[in-house]
């Protein structure tokens, strides 16, 4: 009792320590004069509750362990056998489809803000797709994802608003740009290690914002660039009133003009290109490249041992996956209409780069679902102010303790050797 | 821009040295935590802001006290404010960190950035997002130079920023160089494993790491408190970023590596803002670290990197 | 397990999105009036100005009897003043139903949210957002309460141009939408009066060093500063220069007149010159509001307070007089009309900017007062 005792009492002089600068005393400055309020109340009852639990930490500890006692819940028939149905590749199918027909019904029935964010997450699923090449396959850190988001969104923005470039043709560009980027910035930094390259990608993710905000001339400064058209459906466009030489959506299908149709095609473009995005680095994931990029994560001495060049592999990885920022970001300025650098700051390449490891990295659904988690829960507390961002942290630090290998580990079949070669030994 | 001038060029690196010796002591606590653990502490910059906070309390209750004696101010503030940063170091580590020990290497950094939004927006609610100030408490300074003409100024502030800078590091290398608690440190950061095994209590190396770099980020929340005199919860984000720029600068790992580097940022910041504009001094930084990471892979005084298998 | 709690997370997830849109509320028996601006993150002070100007004017207007035997609602949208949120923010008040919009705060968040206010018929009035290009657009459902950059920059150009006469001039800006917006207008206008600023430069916002720009700026003799930006920035570089005995005189706009600017700089802020709204709390038609601030121990001295509190007030007047809720019938109304504010008799271009919004060139005080210039 005496240890417990004395514990509970270090505890609460910690809380006491810790709390009393941030909530008990609170500086306020009225003019010129400034005061210091006392405000002892919440520091002291947060040290109660510390002491207390602190010294009946061990009968609580038992309880706990009594409470829970019935585990085995979790490991019922019925998750099993359901486990292992989606394990089999044909209903592993079904289960995609019928998720994918989910996701386009759902915003025909939902409403018009919900339809908005998941827009919002679709763009964020694809950044998540795409720094996972990098970072969950290929193993590489990169800290200054967004600084490819940016060279995507402005290179859209700025064809749109000089030459009248339309979306369509503004994507492929802004991919192409981005990729060029990435490969120019590959080509000196790569041969850095581990977490030094971190901080050159970090570097450069900070130079190529100041770098926005500085040339006025010709990114705007911080002014951004305003007026981006949205994107068309084979030339219908979907404003109110359509321009000069163009037709719009509602009035060419005779329907009462609506917000909802432009927010709900740009969910559906969103989509599309999210389903693009995966399609694609599937691909490339069961082609030797992809075999490749994971073969470095694992053990670079020993790829090059193999013969393979690590220094191309990883060009590959980053150039393509800047890449699938460019085109993330062309959506995003198409989304927004105005752009302008504060969207790509550091904690942008931040919550990306948690979105791949929250999710487990290398692993796609698990990038995609925390993608809409990090975009919609933020997003359902927006009431709480404050208190969202402190929860949020909070939440991010709680997971990694939880689930340190992200919401849906990465998971590979051991690749079995054929029957007959275990046979000749 | 009318010509060189050299008093010009004087004040400049004295001005570059001040912004220097506050990145560098921020930069500490980045290199030693990564010395030993290998991770970025992303909230480091999190907790000189506390310090910040806690420095401008605490000068401005002892005036409210009607303290007034430089020295009483200086050692009261920097006691108490290491104090609270240190526990702060410590709790951090013991309740995000210390449970990943042996995670992969990107948790750490997660769970580091999720602190450090919770721990900007915890100072948020507790103190509001208003900027706090209070009156400078030692001002003025010698001038030198012609009577009329541009004159040199170094303000007692600066010099006691770089006295102090100074005479905490000296006691942070001695104490690393020569005490036993030292001597675990460099065990563990040439080889965590080895040291745990040869009975150094790894844990208790870390948590010190901890609290060591949150104490000299409270001298620099201290220092930066009484010079600047502003702080508000969003300062710790940019000062953290410079100073962790610094470390890697200077070979992220070494303890003379981030002084190096932190000086090295200052001048370097200072230089553009009076010779380019001052909108691209972030740049020139940022531009800095990454020519000299080319060139030199492992940072000024880094290590070259051995590889383990 | 692992597919038990997949299975888990996916119907939570689909739980979350689903509920995202039944957050409608059923009860309209008030009119909802949204506050959009930011509660959280680096310029959230300011956005304490606006909420608290617009939350007054809600109460005092309920506290009579509110809005054709309606209550008015206020509802807090945090956009944290980025543009992605502020779209959000924007999506939101479309599903919930709002017809009006006290907001935004920032320019760089207005300037999106704006085009779908626009092609909602949602009725929008800023109280704080300045940039020029936001009335622009043409735009029928927009409307300011403040001034724009392009009203307040020459103000202080011609000032400086034709009453200070420095012979060496600076400006400085913040590098933001704000302040590099207003210098941008205040060297246009002293150009054309012949005088050539010898230095144009940005800062970094949340920069705290300034002591080498500083140096510069005194070893090129200038003896006027223009500083386009906020008050934090100008209060510290303000400390700065006179520390390092640098006594030229410094200018800038209303982002920076506020009283905290007093408390960064102390004896330094003696002597600035400010362009401010006419001080609507100063104005003796408002003493009862003021009192009613002091009451609840806010400050009603913020540039943002007064201009929010007109812009409810307008709503509501609109209201009233046109016996409808429907926004566009409003916008029009708002239009031809005009009304009384706390910030003066107000009335609205074609392109929803005021009339009239006069800037005031002040001497700024160390006690945090200030006097017209004369």
């Amino acid at each position: 009792m005496p240890r417990a005792l004395s514990d509970a009492l270090l505890a609460a002089a910690l809380t006491a320590v810790l709390l009393t600068p941030i909530f008990g005393l609170h500086i306020r400055v009225d003019g010129v004069n400034v005061s210091l309020n006392r405000t002892p109340m919440p520091v002291i009852v947060a040290v109660v509750i510390v002491f207390l639990l602190r010294l009946f930490q061990q009968p609580l500890q038992r309880l706990w362990a009594k409470l829970r006692a019935p585990a085995s819940w979790r490991e019922n028939a019925l998750t099993a056998a359901l486990g292992q149905t989606v394990q089999q590749p044909r209903y592993r199918l079904a289960l995609w489809l019928l998720l994918l027909a989910a996701a386009m019904i759902w915003p025909f029935t939902a409403s018009r803000g919900a339809v908005d964010v998941m827009t919002l997450a679709l763009i964020y699923v694809m950044l998540g797709l795409g720094l996972n090449i990098v970072v969950g396959f290929a193993g590489l850190l990169v800290l200054g994802y967004a600084a490819f988001y940016a060279v995507g969104a402005y290179t859209y923005a700025y064809l749109a608003q000089q030459y009248g470039l339309s979306f369509w043709w503004g994507l492929p560009l802004a991919g192409g740009l981005a990729a060029l980027t990435g490969f120019l910035l590959g080509l000196p930094v790569l041969r850095l290690r581990g977490d030094y390259l971190a901080i050159v990608t970090l570097g450069f993710g900070e130079i190529t914002r100041l770098l926005l905000n500085n040339l006025n001339s010709l990114t705007g400064g911080p002014d951004g660039i305003g007026n981006i058209p949205r994107p068309t459906l084979f030339g219908l466009e979907f404003n109110r009133v359509a321009s000069e030489d163009g037709t719009a959506f509602h009035e060419f299908f005779g329907l009462d003009y609506s917000g909802n149709h432009g927010v709900i095609f740009m969910y559906l473009l969103g989509l599309a290109l999210v389903l693009a995005t995966l399609f694609v680095i599937n691909r490339l994931l069961r082609m030797p490249l992809g075999r490749a990029w994971e073969a470095l994560r694992e053990d670079e001495t020993a790829c090059r041992s193999l013969g393979l060049n690590p220094t191309v592999i990883k060009l590959s990885a980053l150039t393509l996956s800047a890449a699938f920022a460019g085109f993330a970001g062309a959506f995003f300025a198409a989304r927004q209409g105005y752009i302008n650098p504060e969207s790509f700051t550091f904690i942008e390449s931040a919550m990306v780069l948690a979105i791949v490891v929250l999710g487990g990295m290398g692993s796609q659904l698990g990038v995609m679902l925390a993608a809409v988690a990090i975009t919609v829960l933020p997003e359902l507390a927006r009431e709480f102010n404050e208190y969202r961002m402190l929860a949020f942290g909070l939440v991010m630090v709680l997971m990694m303790m939880w689930r340190p290998q992200g919401l849906i580990p990465a998971s590979r079949p051991p690749q079995k050797l054929p029957e007959h070669a275990e046979a000749t030994q | 821009m009318s010509g060189f001038s050299f008093l010009e060029f004087l004040q400049q690196i004295i001005n570059g040295l001040t912004l220097g010796s506050i990145y560098a002591l921020i930069a500490i606590g980045y290199t030693m935590v990564y010395g030993i653990i290998g991770m970025i502490n992303f909230a480091h910059g999190e907790i000189y802001m506390i310090g910040a906070y806690v420095g401008l309390m605490v000068i401005t209750g002892l005036g409210l006290f009607g303290v007034h004696s430089i020295t009483a101010i200086l050692l009261v503030t920097l006691a108490i404010s290491i104090l609270v940063t240190g526990s702060y170091g410590w709790t951090v580590e013991r309740l995000a960190y210390r449970p990943l020990r042996g995670s992969p290497r990107l948790v750490p950094l997660i769970s580091a950035i999720g602190v450090s939004i919770f721990l900007q927006n915890y100072v948020q609610i507790g103190q509001g997002a208003r900027d706090v100030s209070m009156q400078p408490v030692l001002t003025g300074g010698w001038r030198f130079g012609p009577e009329g003409g541009f004159q040199v100024y170094v303000s007692y502030m600066q010099v006691l920023i770089a006295v102090i800078t100074v005479a905490f590091m000296s006691g942070l290398t001695l104490f690393i160089g020569r005490s036993r608690m030292g001597r675990a440190c460099r065990a563990c950061s040439e080889d965590r494993g080895m040291a745990n095994l040869l009975g150094i209590d790894t844990d208790r190396v870390i948590a010190l790491t901890f609290v060591l770099g949150a104490a000299l980020a409270a001298v620099a929340g201290v220092l930066v408190s009484m010079y600047y005199g502003l702080v508000n919860p969003f300062i710790g984000f940019i000062a953290g970023l410079k100073a962790f720029t610094a470390a890697v600068l200077g070979g992220i790992g070494s303890i003379p590596g981030a002084m190096l580097g932190g000086v090295v940022l200052g001048l370097a910041e200072s230089f553009a803002s009076a010779y380019l504009q001052t909108e691209y001094k972030d740049v020139v930084a940022f531009a800095l670290l990454i020519l000299v990471l080319l060139v030199r892979p492992t940072g000024l005084l880094g290590r070259p990197d051995v590889e383990k298998v | 397990m692992k597919t038990f709690s997949r299975h888990v997370l996916s119907a939570a997830v689909t739980t979350i999105i689903l509920g995202l849109g039944s957050a409608a509320h059923a009860a309209e028996d008030t009119i909802k009036i949204a506050l959009a601006g930011p509660t959280t993150g680096p310029v959230a002070q300011y956005g304490d100005m606006q909420m608290m100007g617009a939350k007054m004017a809600v109460e005092q207007i309920n506290a009579k009897g509110g809005v054709n035997g309606k209550k008015l609602e206020a509802v807090v949208m945090d956009d944290a003043c980025e543009p992605k949120q502020a779209v959000a923010v924007a999506n939101q008040i479309v599903n919930q139903k709002i017809k009006f919009v006290i907001g935004h705060l920032c320019s760089g968040s207005t300037q999106p949210a704006s085009k779908l206010y626009e092609d909602e018929g949602i009725f929008m009035i800023t109280p704080a957002a300045t940039n020029p290009a936001i009335t622009q657009q043409k735009y029928k459902m927009v409307f300011r309460t403040i001034g724009t950059d392009d009203q307040q920059g020459p103000t202080a150009g011609r000032y400086i141009a034709n009453k200070v006469k420095p012979k060496k001039l600076a400006i400085i800006h913040d590098k933001q939408q704000y302040g590099e917006g207003i210098a941008k207008e205040v060297d246009k206008t002293v150009k054309a009066a012949g005088i050539t600023p010898v230095l144009f430069e940005g800062i970094n916002k949340g920069q705290t060093d300034f002591s080498a720009l500083i140096t510069k700026m005194k070893k090129d003799g200038v003896d006027f500063v223009y500083y386009g930006g906020y008050h934090p920035e100008l209060g510290l570089l303000l400390r700065q220069s006179r520390e390092q005995g640098f006594d030229a005189k410094y200018m800038g706009p209303e982002g920076v007149g506020n009283k905290d600017i007093s408390a960064i700089a102390g004896p330094a802020s003696e002597g600035l010159l400010v362009t401010l709204p006419a001080d609507f709390s100063a104005d003796p038609a408002n003493a009862e509001l003021v009192k009613a601030f002091k009451a609840k121990n806010e400050d009603p001295t913020g540039p943002f307070v007064m201009p929010a509190y007109a812009g409810v007030q307008i709503i509501a007047d609109s209201i009233k007089a046109t016996k409808t809720e429907d926004a566009v019938k409003i916008a029009d109304y708002v239009r031809k009309n005009s009304f009384q504010t706390p910030i003066g008799k107000v009335a609205f271009k074609e392109n929803g900017d005021l009339k009239e919004f006069e800037f005031v060139v002040f001497n700024w005080h160390a006690d945090a007062t200030k006097t017209p210039v004369k």
